[in-house]
């Protein structure tokens, strides 16, 4: 509940200094720093039994030497080839198709059933078809990743490129332009802030496929290393590497945001 | 014909707002003075208007009274009694009328009745007699969302007449109408207050408005808001063409070039 | 008339999907196990359901899954009535929301499976780990919107701190907070049917993982028409309660328009 009167005018003040902001990021990201603590102490008072809950010191050391040893980076390469290729596949395409849904009746026709009917279709459903088809090595990965995140693309970008004010469109058409060209010029730009958040989404959904199909179908990459530790009994580096997919989930989403500001900044 | 009686013993005043300040303090950046140093007194059964330009601090000084917000420097006793927490002795109506939505308007007058544990058919006895009086009869079980602007606002005034307060306090209760409508409740607002002799402090920006009803206006700088003037206005409010009186058109002028002044500091 | 086209216009958007797999199948250019015909998948499906297969691990998922959901939305509207409502709750859970929100959470399926163990108890915590999130977010943001003069009027009226609570805040935040009920239901049946696919056994996940290690392709098409059946119809029982609970919403009594 907020205090924020309707007859209290805007405050005339300025962003707070650097080192403030920095003292706020701190004070509110230190419940963490917290549990961190917690998780320590709860171990080494022996609260918990190591089986079960390995130490915080534990788990960064273990990190520390799957790092070294080269098993994180093979599997981590490993995971982010799919990944990436995965994403970049559905971007392209699905932004493609879904302007090209907006811009174009026909297509809208023919492909829109299929789109609204995989919508609902929850994306981890087509793990065991993808195995099927290309069996437990990078192919199924990416396809699945490319199936599932062509959606929430693709819906972005229709639903971006719809938004597009006829009026902008007729005032560039009226200036001599190209059907082509308006699309390029005019259509694509303010499409921009929907795809992006249609991206975004699928950039999560990048990360929860890649864990699921890793942890159930795979021989390789950081979705497989976590159970095969786990399998191993090796706790400590189990942990590590589940922390290090989620922080990686974490700071994927956090950095692609600060490029859609710098994008969508460029553009005003 | 109901004026307030000057040749009268003097009475003990039933709201003392005495050298109140208030600092707002938004969830970002720094605090803003919104009063400076107010100070009032309102007699009992009196219908005062506070005016003002926007950001003048009259809604607050508002919702200090109504106990809302907490007074941090000077005093507000109601009765003698200083203002500590809402309550319903101060009945508040809002522009926004604030109806619970997922109610019927017989649901929301019979809130407060049930708050004050009345036996259940004294609720509906009130509550049906309060809806009555507003001119909703017929309408108990609507729910907010089917009414116009208008039946809201009297559903609002039913809902704070029913737990039967000392006093009014109404932020701008018309502003969110349209001004056919809002003439209408004019009218019915000085008929139901000669009818119950309740208290009203009531804020807004229309001088017209403040002229019509109030019997004294009280004209608050821009902000922080301090009391600029208190104007009487010696009126027949019974007078059906009040509206129109040259005597009318002059105090409205009065009281308007007080406020101008705040206004254009305001902008 | 054109009323009618456009509440059949999603079942005419599956029908075409329908049609076209159907097509696609019989054409000869994918082999029935790539793509085998959507006859012969509903006939697996109807062979399942009459020999008690379908319902068995239907019954299951929804048994965890709902069990989940439920337990999600009771921890996530009451954590969210909390942070709302005590500024060193929101403090404290403020990062862990944040932080937590866009990570893929199914990776701390092992660490539950270790904790505990292999049946029920590990799939379900893993749905409302997954599932709780939407719901608290959505509770933190109903309540924080709600009108300061709702609350002002119903104090004004004399209600105590719990009864502002009860009566008046969780009320007007109950749009929002379905909203997020409605976002974090299909997020607890999917979860719930990634988890057994990792952990095996009865349920719809277990019994599709099964069938693609047996190189089964009616079955593991057929699961995936039954997991998109199941969702929808969830998703539509979610909008009826909806309905009935936000009778009074503006939205509920503004009239259909087309």
């Amino acid at each position: 509940m907020t205090e924020s009167g309707k007859e209290h005018p805007a405050v005339e003040t300025g962003p707070p200094p650097a080192r403030g902001r920095l003292v706020g990021t701190f004070l509110k990201y230190s419940p963490l720093l917290l549990l961190a603590l917690l998780w320590e102490g709860v171990v080494q008072l022996g609260l918990v039994s190591r089986d079960l809950l390995p130490s915080l010191s534990e788990v960064l050391k273990a990190a520390w030497n799957l790092a070294r040893e080269g098993d994180l980076w093979q599997n981590g390469l490993s995971s982010a080839y799919r990944g990436a290729a995965g994403l970049a596949l559905a971007i392209v395409v699905g932004g493609s198709l879904g302007i090209a849904m907006a811009w174009w009746r026909p297509v809208d026709a023919f492909m829109g059933p299929l789109v609204e009917a995989l919508y609902p279709l929850p994306k981890s459903a087509l793990i065991p078809v993808t195995v099927l088809w290309l069996g437990f090595g990078d192919g199924s990965k990416i396809l699945l990743i490319f199936l599932g995140c062509m959606i929430p693309v693709t819906i972005g970008a229709y639903n971006g490129a719809r938004s597009c004010e006829q009026a902008l469109v007729w005032s560039a058409r009226s200036l001599g332009a190209s059907r082509l060209r308006v699309l390029r010029d005019v259509v694509v730009p303010s499409a921009l802030p929907e795809l992006l958040n249609g991206i975004r989404t699928a950039l999560a959904l990048t990360f929860v496929l890649l864990v699921s199909s890793e942890l159930i179908v795979s021989r390789s990459g950081l979705g497989y290393l976590i159970g095969f530790l786990g399998e191993g009994g090796i706790y400590d580096a189990m942990f590590a590497v589940v922390l290090v997919v989620a922080f990686m989930g974490f700071f994927a989403d956090r950095l692609y945001q600060l490029f859609v500001r710098r994008v969508l900044a460029w553009r005003e | 014909m109901f004026m307030f009686d000057s040749r009268a013993a003097p009475v003990k005043q039933q709201i003392v707002i005495d050298s109140v300040s208030h600092r707002y303090r938004p969830a970002r950046g720094r605090a803003v003075l919104a009063l400076e140093d107010v100070s009032l007194e309102i007699a009992p059964q009196e219908f005062v208007a506070l005016l003002g330009p926007s950001g003048c601090g009259k809604s607050t000084l508002l919702y200090l009274v109504g106990g809302f917000l907490p007074v941090e420097k000077g005093s507000i006793r109601v009765e003698g009694a200083p203002v500590a927490a809402p309550g319903p002795d101060r009945g508040i109506v809002f522009q926004h009328f604030a109806l619970f939505p997922w109610k019927t308007v017989r649901a929301n007058v019979r809130y407060g009745l049930e708050k004050m544990g009345l036996a259940r058919e004294e609720q509906e006895r009130r509550a049906q007699g309060y809806i009555d009086l507003v001119g909703l009869k017929g309408f108990e079980e609507s729910f907010p969302s089917q009414l116009s602007g208008g039946m809201k606002q009297r559903a609002a005034l039913a809902r704070t007449l029913a737990v039967e307060p000392k006093m009014l306090l109404m932020d701008e209760p018309f502003g969110a109408l349209d001004a056919q409508t809002r003439s209408l409740m004019q009218s019915e607002l000085l008929a139901l207050w000669q009818k119950t002799q309740k208290t009203v402090v009531f804020v807004t920006h229309d001088v017209q408005e403040a002229v019509l009803l109030a019997q004294r206006v009280v004209v608050m700088s821009a902000r922080p808001g301090r009391v600029k003037a208190i104007v009487p206005i010696e009126l027949d409010k019974t007078d059906p063409h009040l509206f129109r009186s040259p005597a009318f058109a002059a105090k409205v002028d009065e009281i308007w070039s007080l406020v101008r002044e705040e206004a254009l500091k305001a902008q | 008339m054109a009323r009618v086209i456009l509440r059949l216009a999603p079942w005419l958007s599956v029908a075409a999907v329908a049609l076209a797999w159907e097509l696609f199948a019989r054409s000869g250019a994918v082999t029935p196990f790539m793509l085998p015909k959507l006859t012969t998948v509903l006939a697996r499906i109807g062979a399942d359901a009459a020999s008690g297969d379908l319902l068995h691990n239907l019954g299951l998922t929804l048994y965890r899954s709902l069990l989940g959901f439920l337990l999600a939305t009771i921890l996530g509207i009451a954590l969210g009535f909390a942070v709302s409502q005590n500024r060193f709750v929101r403090w404290l859970l403020d990062p862990v929301i944040s932080v937590g929100f866009p990570m893929p959470k199914i990776a701390f399926l092992p660490i539950l499976t270790l904790w505990l163990g292999f049946h029920d108890v590990s799939k379900i915590s893993m749905v409302v780990f997954d599932a709780v999130f939407p719901v608290l977010t959505a509770t933190i943001a109903a309540t924080a919107a709600v009108e300061r003069e709702l609350v002002w009027s119903a104090r004004n009226l004399g209600a105590t701190r719990g009864e502002l609570l009860r009566e008046v805040l969780f009320p007007a935040a109950l749009p929002q907070i379905m909203t997020g009920l409605q976002v974090a239901l299909p997020i607890a049946l999917i979860v719930c049917i990634v988890a057994e696919m990792k952990l095996g056994g009865v349920g719809l996940g277990g019994a599709m993982i099964t069938a693609s290690r047996f190189a089964d392709s009616p079955g593991v098409f057929a699961g995936i028409v039954e997991i998109a059946l199941a969702g929808y119809v969830l998703v539509k029982l979610m909008a009826a309660l909806r309905r009935r609970l936000l009778a009074w919403h503006p939205e509920a009594l503004a009239p259909a328009s087309v």
